[in-house]
């Protein structure tokens, strides 16, 4: 089946060209229609930053070091998934009018958007090694490893796309999902080790970065990104693991479901 | 005329369930697990089967209700069949009065996504894009968002594109009842030149005349039926019985 899918996608010449098109369109409804643009896309991590900077590091004293950094790279991650998750719950309601009057694939309409909060990730990325590397006083430079962070990104984006699917397909018959998953998300925030030290998260939740996929993601990512060493391969398999499945259920449910939403929403 | 098939539609139905007080949410399914919804189920379309071939105009005739935008939107893969199965070679395009555009998007942006999803290239639609503009007499609301358009001007832009991008196989729903007499007469010319020929065209319309004059076939429609899909004739011939 899912070869089907990828056969039929490369087929038609004109699909990449298409999915970078409503790509480049859903970009830009989301950040040109306000007059800060693109700068919006880093004020929201950096307002986080710096509420999570004076909490965690003035009033608690953790005392992470580079624990700006440390916050930067791990909300960018994590926002790239609120987005792709939550922001997508209503996508086949909003983007009908793609798949209404034609019998175009479904599944191009997520990727398509995936695409477009990639391109708010890559700027914020850009933003963070130039962070890194210029401003943060403890930081220990950049070295070919960074490479695996778009290993560890992919593995994000399939996750996202995979649970993005599941939950705007449970949207065609549950309404109240949104809400439901808003929940679960805030939950899953205070369980991923966003702001904690690393050690205290692990003390506290043992193994638990092998239960969390996006704790596994952000550990990693910080891993190559600022620790100059190579990614916890047991954790990445795990975390591959869990985008894989989550995103054959999710195509699953898309064939199920999904294929009723022309006449349900 | 090539004899490749177009679409071919085994054993197809569509039912459509109607429940009076919507169970939407999880909530409320959870309150009334053990008080189910009072449903309706309506027939829309009952079991058809039917094989339309490349480059053929069919005309899809019938009484209001009777199944004909059930039956195009089944056929375009729109909605799924609840039995059998329909196999569509081509990319499909639907069109009537409600057109697929999206409000937020200005008619530029229209026009490639449109055109994209038609299965056109972006260099392709570059070159056809005056022509597009033109053909609807939108120019100067190029970098308008759709939704300030007048319902008038949407469906001339949703026809432009339809006639000069067009996918390989088209359901025209209505389109006659678009725009002001010059735009018809536009409309009706771009019929009777070239454009249909190598595209598959589904043809629903109240107008006997446009379907005597365009379809090779036509089929009628009674009850969520297909009474009779073969000439063209016979089929206005039953229409126009049924309807006294």
């Amino acid at each position: 089946m899912i070869l089907k899918i990828v056969n039929d996608w490369f087929k038609r010449s004109n699909k990449i060209e298409r999915l970078w098109l409503l790509a480049k369109i859903e970009f830009k409804l989301r950040y040109y229609e306000n007059k800060l643009g693109l700068l919006w896309a880093l004020i929201k991590p950096l307002l986080d930053i710096a509420i999570y900077y004076v909490v965690f590091q003035i009033v608690l004293k953790q005392n992470i070091p580079a624990f700006a950094s440390y916050l930067f790279i791990g909300l960018i991650l994590w926002n790239f998934f609120v987005e792709s998750t939550a922001g997508t719950i209503q996508i086949l309601s909003v983007k009908k009018y793609l798949y209404e009057y034609s019998n175009m694939n479904k599944l191009e309409i997520y990727i398509s958007t995936l695409f477009s909060n990639s391109i708010g990730f890559f700027f914020n990325l850009l933003m963070f090694l130039l962070f890194y590397n210029f401003l943060e006083k403890q930081s220990i430079g950049t070295s070919i490893l960074n490479i695996w962070i778009i290993v560890i990104f992919l593995n994000l984006f399939v996750l996202s796309l995979g649970i993005s699917l599941i939950l705007s397909t449970i949207y065609i018959v549950a309404k109240d999902i949104t809400q439901i998953w808003m929940a679960f998300t805030s939950f899953l925030f205070f369980l991923s080790p966003i702001f904690y030290k690393l050690s205290t998260f692990k003390q506290a939740l043992p193994s638990f970065d092998y239960g969390n996929p996006i704790a596994g993601i952000i550990i990693n990512a910080r891993r190559v990104m600022m620790e100059k060493s190579q990614p916890d391969f047991r954790l990445l398999v795990f975390d591959i693991g869990y985008a894989v499945i989550l995103l054959l259920i999710g195509i699953f449910f898309l064939n199920r479901l999904g294929s009723k939403a022309a006449e349900k929403l | 005329m090539k004899n490749e098939v177009a679409i071919l539609a085994k054993d197809i139905s569509k039912t459509f369930r109607i429940s009076e007080d919507s169970h939407n949410t999880v909530k409320h399914r959870l309150f009334n697990l053990f008080n189910p919804p009072r449903r309706k189920d309506v027939p829309a379309l009952k079991i058809t089967s039917l094989e339309i071939k490349k480059g053929e105009c069919i005309g899809l005739i019938g009484r209001n209700g009777c199944g004909k935008t059930t039956l195009t939107k089944v056929l375009a893969g729109v909605y799924p069949t609840d039995t059998g199965f329909v196999k569509i070679h081509g990319s499909t395009m639907l069109m009537n009065l409600g057109v697929g555009m999206s409000h937020e998007l200005t008619a530029r942006e229209n026009i490639y996504v449109s055109g994209s999803v038609l299965g056109l290239k972006i260099k392709e639609i570059d070159k056809l894009f005056d022509q597009i503009v033109d053909f609807a007499e939108i120019q100067g609301f190029l970098d308008t968002k759709v939704k300030f358009f007048s319902s008038g001007m949407m469906a001339r832009l949703a026809f432009s594109i339809a006639v000069n991008a067009g996918a390989d196989i088209m359901f025209l729903d209505e389109i006659f009842a678009v725009g002001d007499m010059k735009f018809q007469e536009k409309a009706i010319k771009v019929f009777e030149s070239s454009w249909i020929e190598g595209k598959t065209v589904i043809l629903v319309s109240h107008g006997m005349e446009t379907i005597r004059r365009y379809c090779n076939r036509a089929a009628f429609m009674k009850n969520g039926q297909i009474e009779f899909f073969g000439e063209t004739e016979k089929a206005i011939e039953l229409y126009t019985t049924d309807n006294q």
